[in-house]
């Protein structure tokens, strides 16, 4: 499958600060992918370099098969970009702000623009300065969707947004998901587990992991297992193990890549027998905080170990 | 062009108020300016305090308002699409930089270079002139507004993302400038205005502009484009201060090899100064009175420049450097004076005893060509090479006109004042035959119109004797009187130099109140 967005050692430095380094991505054709990651760690800058808004450091970007320091004018008739922080002219009606832009992409869809229209309630009487910040978010995934693009990027879209106005923009995407490919950032990993197809985990600048979000969320398992007493925490333990604890006879981790055979045999050898062990699926947001928190650990120094997939950056 | 068209239709839609309000400027002044020629021209203008105050405070106003109309529609134009920062929503969309450059050019130039046009179109009707003939002129009068004004201003605004960040911008020019202004005073020679530096200075100007405008267009690098701005600056600065002003002179004025031009030779002092110096003094004014001889009937020329060197036997050494002067010499005429400041200590040092002045004097030379009489018509009535002109006998008694786009760069009156027909006032004694009076405009530009708004020049020719006597003679230009005008042409820049062996400075020292009489 061919990829809409594909990034080769992206980097970008401001001044001291190393906010992408040497970025690896690949966004496959028709893909929900949601760039997820903790504040800082690089996901509106990645965007931003994506879309020409500013140059890369070094490294190289396409999107749509375009190298990103090409992607300006005409390129943009085809993506459709939306940001949790856009300025737009405020002083225009939603009506005249639509109405103006409408000239500028010839596949402008009338009907889907009054479709948009209705679906987010939107008023085309009212200036954009006017709206409430759904409202306006609102108006501008609208306007990013009325010309049916062939990648929809956006960033942080839901940031402040109350839970209605959420399900009202993930329903305007999902409606348009079969014809394009959206490239998301977004912290909020609830929303993201409901409609992504794939998930990539950006940290200080690094893609930890990048993979459909049915696999990751396969491999994913919170392992509990109970003892008759206390037992002695070993030395040596799995990579693949995350967050390794005990409390009184019970004893906690994280399984990065479970499989029932094989991490069942792991367990026996180094806890023997377990009176019970549970495997417990994970959600999105749990696997994004164990991660968080493995990489808080290793800047730390400490000696908890999460095993990536094959290809993707070193281990945290 | 539609989407040039379209972005322009939603700037004007936007800012229709600003410009509007400099529409209306523009009219403004249009109606103050021609307001101003007939009070101009209106014998016992009759109005009162309170509306010549009025009106003259808002004709005064209007001026200065207009530009900064021009200022507000561009710097709201051109970040009405931003060019700093990176959350604009116009980035992201198809807008091409080179279009959307376009639809603001085409902005400025029907808010700010039209209406100008139209009111200089309709200025110059009013004042006589038939405007398709000047249209070239015109069109040079909008290049000068644009290249100097509006791109100055449109750089700076794609470097800023809001009125207030112009505001602070202007604010740091104005301090830099300033600054250079109070820097070039302590370097010698710096004032001393060169063709050379000037043009370099003003393509470096103009050329920053639209590199800057490109720039911030094509790639949105505002730190690039800033940093592009200081080093225009800095450039300016190094200009200033690393120029080798003698070696320019001397290049643009060579030292006369054979005969000179003129002769300049030292008078005797008439009245130095009997008082010491007093503290609070911190310049003492000296003026070396020169005798002129030499100069061919059809020459006239101009100091241009002038420079002193002080050296006494004691090792005290001083140099004024280069400086601008202007004083006009005449073949009649027999003498002339060069004025200059010392340093209180440096004169306490020299002044009793005698020093070795060397003056060095930058010389453009013109011959007087095109010679023809002209007797002054009564009422209005066209002065060639110059526009429609009136004279008046009555207190003023000079000739007032109106030029089309500019004054004309050269041109020279000579009137022999027994011949005048002004009507003699109380204690004037009416000259003896041969008695000349000359009034001269010269400018080293020649270029079809003058940088300003207006298309209308007024100037004054006044006559005025180069041998002053002590009696009041009957002076002035009236309807009849005959003049001679003529259109003297430059023939060569030159330097001579004057070596005056003992003179005491203390005997050329102009008393303050001398000075304040001279300067008067």
């Amino acid at each position: 499958m061919s990829s809409d967005i594909h990034t080769e050692n992206l980097a970008k430095k401001f001044r001291k600060v190393q906010a992408l380094n040497g970025l690896n991505l690949d966004v496959p054709e028709g893909a929900v992918y949601a760039l997820v990651g903790p504040n800082g760690a690089g996901k509106t800058t990645a965007i931003k370099v994506l879309m020409n808004i500013f140059g890369a450091t070094s490294g190289r970007a396409e999107v749509l098969g375009i190298e990103s320091t090409q992607i300006r004018g005409r390129a943009f008739t085809s993506i459709g970009y939306m940001s949790e922080n856009q300025q737009l002219p405020e002083w225009m009606t939603v009506g005249s702000f639509l109405a103006y832009l409408r000239p500028f992409y010839p596949s402008w869809d009338r009907d889907l623009e009054n479709d948009l229209v209705k679906q987010f309630d939107l008023p085309l009487d009212r200036k954009l300065r006017h709206l409430s910040r759904g409202m306006r978010m609102k108006a501008a995934l609208a306007s990013a969707l009325a010309y049916h693009p062939k990648l929809i990027v956006l960033d942080e879209p839901f940031t402040g947004l109350d839970p209605l106005v959420r399900d009202e923009l993930i329903q305007g995407l999902l409606e348009r998901a079969e014809e394009a490919t959206i490239f998301i950032s977004s912290h909020d990993l609830a929303e993201i587990e409901s409609f992504a197809s794939h998930v990539g985990y950006l940290e200080q600048g690094r893609l930890r992991f990048s993979e459909e979000l049915t696999a990751l969320v396969e491999r994913f398992r919170e392992v509990v297992l109970t003892f008759d007493a206390p037992p002695a925490l070993p030395d040596r333990f799995p990579d693949t193990w995350m967050h390794l604890g005990t409390s009184a006879a019970v004893v906690r981790f994280i399984e990065s890549r479970f499989d029932l055979e094989r991490t069942k045999g792991e367990v026996r050898n180094v806890f023997g027998e377990a009176r019970d062990v549970t495997f417990s699926p994970m959600s999105l947001r749990a696997i994004f905080l164990a991660m968080a928190k493995a990489g808080r650990d290793a800047d730390r120094g400490n000696s908890v170990k999460a095993e990536l997939r094959p290809g993707m950056e070193g281990g945290a | 062009m539609k989407q040039i068209l379209h972005i322009f239709q939603k700037d004007a839609r936007h800012y229709w108020r600003e410009s509007a309000a400099s529409i209306v400027l523009m009219a403004a002044y249009a109606w103050y300016e021609t307001r101003g020629w007939a009070a101009e021209g209106a014998v016992g203008y009759d109005v009162s305090a309170f509306r010549l105050f009025t009106s003259g405070f808002l004709s005064g106003l209007v001026p200065v308002l207009l530009p900064i109309s021009w200022a507000l529609v561009i710097v709201r134009v051109i970040q009405g699409e931003s060019l700093v920062g990176d959350r604009q929503f116009w980035v992201t969309r198809p807008y091409e930089w080179k279009k959307l450059l376009a639809a603001k050019i085409l902005f400025i130039l029907v808010v700010v270079n039209l209406p100008l046009l139209i009111a200089d179109i309709f200025l110059l009707s009013k004042a006589g002139f038939p405007p398709m003939h000047y249209l070239t002129g015109l069109l040079w009068m909008q290049l000068l507004i644009a290249l100097f004004v509006l791109l100055t201003i449109a750089a700076l605004a794609t470097v800023t993302a809001s009125l207030l960040q112009m505001c602070l911008a202007i604010l740091v020019i104005a301090l830099y400038l300033i600054g250079m202004v109070s820097l070039s005073e302590r370097i010698p020679s710096s004032s001393f205005s060169s063709s050379i530096v000037d043009s370099l200075q003003s393509v470096l100007l103009i050329g920053t502009g639209m590199v800057v405008i490109w720039w911030q267009y094509s790639t949105r690098r505002t730190a690039r484009s800033r940093w592009l701005i200081a080093g225009f600056g800095f450039v300016l600065f190094l200009i200033l201060v690393a120029t080798p002003y003698r070696s320019v002179v001397a290049r643009q004025y060579p030292l006369e090899a054979g005969q000179p031009p003129v002769q300049l030779a030292l008078l005797p002092a008439e009245k130095p100064a009997a008082e010491n110096v007093s503290d609070k003094e911190d310049d003492v004014q000296i003026q070396i009175p020169l005798s002129v001889s030499g100069m061919t009937d059809d020459s006239l020329m101009t100091m241009s420049g002038v420079m002193v060197e002080i050296e006494s036997p004691d090792g005290v050494r001083w140099n004024s450097g280069w400086r601008s002067n202007g004083t006009s010499l005449f073949p009649e005429q027999k003498r002339t004076q060069i004025d200059f400041s010392l340093k209180r200590k440096i004169f306490e040092r020299v002044r009793g005893t005698p020093v070795v002045a060397r003056i060095s004097v930058a010389l453009t030379v013109f011959h007087d060509r095109n010679r023809r009489e002209f007797i002054v018509p009564n009422g209005e009535f066209v002065m060639p090479d110059v526009g429609l002109c009136t004279s008046e006998a009555g207190y003023s008694r000079n000739i007032h006109c109106r030029a089309a786009l500019r004054i004309p760069s050269s041109l020279l009156i000579t009137s022999d004042l027994s011949q005048t027909t002004c009507p003699a006032r109380k204690e004037e004694v009416r000259a003896q035959s041969g008695e000349i009076a000359r009034d001269w405009h010269h400018y080293s530009d020649s270029e079809p119109a003058e940088f300003g708004i207006s298309p209308v020049k007024t100037v004054d020719f006044d006559l005025r004797t180069v041998n002053p006597t002590d009696a009041r003679r009957l002076n002035g230009i009236c309807p009849g009187t005959p003049l001679v005008l003529s259109k003297p042409e430059q023939a060569r820049q030159t330097r001579i130099e004057l070596v005056l062996n003992g003179i005491r400075l203390n005997d050329y020292r102009l008393s303050p109140t001398r000075r304040f009489t001279f300067e008067r």
